[in-house]
């Protein structure tokens, strides 16, 4: 008898302390669950204007100094502003600025709109603006875009409303820098009371920041104040995050969600579907294969142009990306005037008798062994390896393929551990990113060990050049030598492509901001 | 029965304490930086190493495990590196999602395959014992995320029906909570059914053979009631310990499932954490999981006893 009731009291103990978990938990998040509820409710309720968004990765936080995952911008760049923006075309407009002038080259005054509330209810001042370049540059803050900045020297509050940025040198790139949705204004109250802005946002952007649910939503909602009359014309967003595609697309098939970004592969899928618009655009990024310039045989320029010859990128462009993508060079074509037209240069030509002869003048005629390094995360880089694997055997090189996992695979980037490495480059929204960053010898991300003084007088000058058409000429130059000397084999950028229910009315995907949904509605 | 219990729960410290040591320093040892996980290619090298030094992970790794564990005994599991968020509010919050799943998959499995089992047992070798085993076969050999991925296919495309997004607790809203899991429920059930089918039919084939069972049939007792009171419940033991088993790893969470539904379940939370080289999340999950796991088959131990007296526990 005792021994069916202590199996029955244990029983429960044990049930209790599993439980346990559970319920006291529960409690906890209650509130914050029946908030949930009342949300949900009410999007029911207004369908119209509730903008849902299927993300496919869960943000890694909020703060917009210290968070560069697209999964996080796409979020916190509708909460934040900065002090300017782009347009529709690339060029620099104002956003918190009113308007800007330079005094000198290497001095920028900016004047901002008055009576700007954070979503708060604190206003916008120059110390504002001064505060967060601070926090930016504040080592400790650990920021990701402290590099873009650190040729600011001072920032000076002019007046309430004008704010004074004196840059050690002249910068090319300081306005099209300010416009990174990192650079968000932040309110230093907030900073203060939270310790970062990981999981707080009060910006000044079209959207308020409302809640966010691990792994499951993020919900923001209209900024009534916001200081762009008529904008944002939408109630509320959600980006549910959903990581896995095949969950993405049957979401916005059967309209689970109105919006989501897609592989190309996914996009002919559903391109056929009546309530679907398939909207894509050239993106800034571009795919390459990254050499360890100071290994054998790499570290000789004619071995590195042997590969580049042998390479053969409209099939990379017709098997890799279904036929959407264009050749590249280190700085997209959708960069427009910026770009070189490579396809004439003549390392695309994809010549092997001269790829053999080479690397017969680099004392290489018999090829040699190779290891390509790629990320398994990525269909699209495993698949350029598998061709490159291909077309590389032609001229006698025989590679080995070594798929690695992502967080591997940013350790052997950071560390160049790999002598050959597949990867996607974003080129950013000036030349300047493109090429100083990633191959002047001190670039932050030149990590192949390239160094060529020509190169770097080149880029340097680049940076200082104020003047559009010399700007211009100094970075073909530079773009043709990068060419030349092959550090990295430029490959294909490829388009981008977002599908959204045919409810949402006036969305425009542009290279440099794929999700601008200030002026989109709901029908 | 009680001291046994407590040796048991006492036997988790040596347990616990030798998963912390091996994750802990398996993690120190793998390739991959948070920091620069987190930082992307934008970061300077002095922005790297200021969050390494933010983490504690320029500090040596003995003490780091000290600062951890004195940490995780005070019921202080740390903060996210990425989100900054408490780590064991999060894993609990978490666990509450695996463990609906768990449970509703489980019942939907002993509802299919227990009863289904013991026919296939008592009509061996029958039309209907082949068919069930046939299928026990598909439910054991078809992968998970097959079934998923195309059971989340022909409901879009044939009946455009997608589960709705966005996870909402039993508590809030049973329904459209019940709608969310209903498909996974079933395709882990499905696998979680055909193991335990297999096992209840071979059980019971094995216990209809026994002496005590003629015996009873002897004493003229109903056919209901030998199956059911005598033969069923002496067949549980396997049955059961194939049921714990299951049990204790889809607590642990159950990965694939979770990110095809895009439950935000404990598997989830695992898998962006070791993506992103999350060391405290980590750490403290797999702590967790190795928890719920030596406590679930503890529970099993004790089910053992009170399905069969013969078993005690001293």
């Amino acid at each position: 008898m005792f021994k069916r009731k202590g199996f029955l009291v244990s029983l429960l103990i044990l049930l209790g302390i599993l439980l346990a978990a559970c319920t006291s938990e529960g409690e906890n998040d209650n509130s914050d669950s029946q908030n949930e509820g009342a949300d949900d409710q009410e999007a029911a309720e207004d369908v119209e204007q509730v903008l849902k968004i299927a993300n496919d990765q869960e943000p890694a936080g909020l703060d917009p100094h210290k968070t560069p995952a697209h999964s996080s911008v796409r979020i916190y760049s509708q909460v934040y502003s900065g002090l300017v923006t782009f347009d529709e075309n690339m060029e620099v407009v104002p956003d918190l600025a009113e308007e800007w002038n330079q005094p000198d080259d290497s001095t920028y005054v900016f004047t901002l709109r008055e009576g700007v509330q954070f979503h708060n209810g604190n206003e916008v001042t120059a110390e504002d603006v001064k505060y967060s370049f601070e926090r930016i540059l504040d080592e400790e803050t650990a920021s990701h875009i402290a590099s873009y900045f650190s040729n600011v020297e001072s920032i000076e509050v002019v007046g309430d409303y004008e704010v004074q940025f004196n840059l050690s040198n002249p910068d090319a790139t300081f306005l099209s820098n300010l416009t990174n949705a990192s650079a968000a204004i932040v309110d230093q109250e907030v900073v203060e009371e939270n310790g970062d802005l990981q999981q707080v946002a009060v910006g000044t952007g079209p959207f308020k920041f409302e809640e966010w649910v691990a792994d499951n939503r993020v919900n923001l909602v209209k900024n009534e104040d916001y200081f762009i009359e008529g904008q944002p014309k939408l109630d509320e967003v959600i980006y549910y995050t959903m990581k896995e595609e095949s969950a993405r697309l049957s979401a916005i098939r059967t309209g689970e969600v109105d919006l989501t970004t897609l592989t190309a592969q996914s996009a002919d899928l559903i391109s056929n579907e009546e309530e679907i618009d398939v909207k894509d655009y050239q993106s800034l990024e571009y795919s390459y294969v990254g050499f360890n310039v100071n290994s054998e045989p790499l570290d000789d320029p004619k071995v590195r142009q042997a590969l580049s010859l042998a390479t053969d990128r409209q099939a990379i462009t017709d098997i890799v990306w279904n036929g959407d993508a264009v050749v590249s060079g280190p700085v997209a074509p959708s960069m427009g005037d910026w770009s070189i037209d490579v396809e004439s240069h003549e390392l695309y030509q994809n010549d092997i008798e001269q790829a053999k002869a080479l690397l017969e003048e680099a004392g290489y005629a018999d090829g040699f062994d190779i290891t390509i390094t790629t990320a398994s995360t990525y269909d699209d880089m495993v698949d350029t390896a598998q061709l490159l694997q291909q077309q590389w055997e032609e001229i006698g090189v025989s590679a080995e393929i070594k798929q690695i996992e992502w967080g591997e695979y940013i350790d052997t980037w950071s560390n160049t551990s790999a002598d050959v490495l597949i990867g996607r480059n974003g080129s950013g929204t000036d030349p300047d990113r493109a090429l100083n960053y990633f191959f002047h010898t001190d670039g932050s991300a030149n990590v192949w060990g390239f160094t060529n003084s020509e190169y770097d007088s080149l880029v340097e000058e680049g940076k200082v050049t104020v003047d559009q058409g010399e700007r211009q000429e100094i970075y073909n130059e530079a773009q043709n030598l990068l060419l030349d000397l092959s550090p990295n084999l430029f490959l294909v950028s490829p388009m981008k492509y977002v599908a959204v229910r045919d409810s949402v009315v006036d969305f425009v995907p542009y290279p440099h901001d794929g999700e601008d949904i200030v002026e989109v509605s709901k029908q | 029965m009680y001291a046994y219990i407590i040796r048991r729960l006492l036997m988790l410290v040596p347990v616990l304490f030798g998963v912390s040591v091996v994750i802990f320093f398996t993690l120190r040892i793998i390739p991959g930086d948070v920091a620069q996980t987190i930082l992307g290619t934008d970061a300077t090298k002095e922005s790297l190493a200021q969050l390494r030094k933010d983490f504690g992970l320029d500090r040596p790794v003995i003490e780091q495990y000290i600062t951890w564990m004195s940490g995780v005994l005070m019921g202080d599991f740390g903060e996210s590196m990425t989100t900054g968020r408490e780590v064991l509010p999060d894993i609990l919050n978490r666990f509450k999602i695996t463990f609906e799943l768990t449970i509703l998959s489980a019942i939907l499995s002993w509802i299919i395959a227990i009863p289904l089992g013991v026919i296939a047992g008592i009509k061996r070798n029958t039309k209907t014992d082949f068919t069930v085993r046939i299928v026990s076969l598909l439910g054991v050999s078809i992968p998970n995320f097959a079934l998923a991925t195309v059971l989340i296919l022909i409901l879009a495309l044939t009946f455009s029906y997608s589960p709705p997004v966005g996870y909402v607790g039993f508590f809030e809203d049973p329904i459209r909570n019940l709608q969310i899991m209903l498909l996974p429920s079933i395709v882990l059930g499905t696998a979680m059914a055909g193991a335990v089918m297999r096992m209840t039919r071979s059980s019971i084939l094995e216990i209809l053979r026994q002496d005590f069972i003629r015996t009873i049939r002897a004493k003229g007792a109903k056919e209901r009631l030998v199956i059911f009171n005598h033969a069923l419940r002496n067949a549980m033991i396997p049955i059961l310990t194939i049921i714990g088993m299951q049990i204790g790893v889809l607590l642990g969470g159950t990965v694939i499932i979770e990110q095809i539904f895009s439950l935000p379940g404990l598997g989830q939370l695992v898998l962006t954490s070791i993506n992103q080289r999350d060391f405290t999340v980590i750490q403290g999950a797999i702590l967790f999981i190795a928890f719920v796991f030596v406590l679930v088959n503890l529970l099993v131990d004790i089910l053992y006893s009170y399905l069969d007296p013969r078993i005690t526990y001293k």
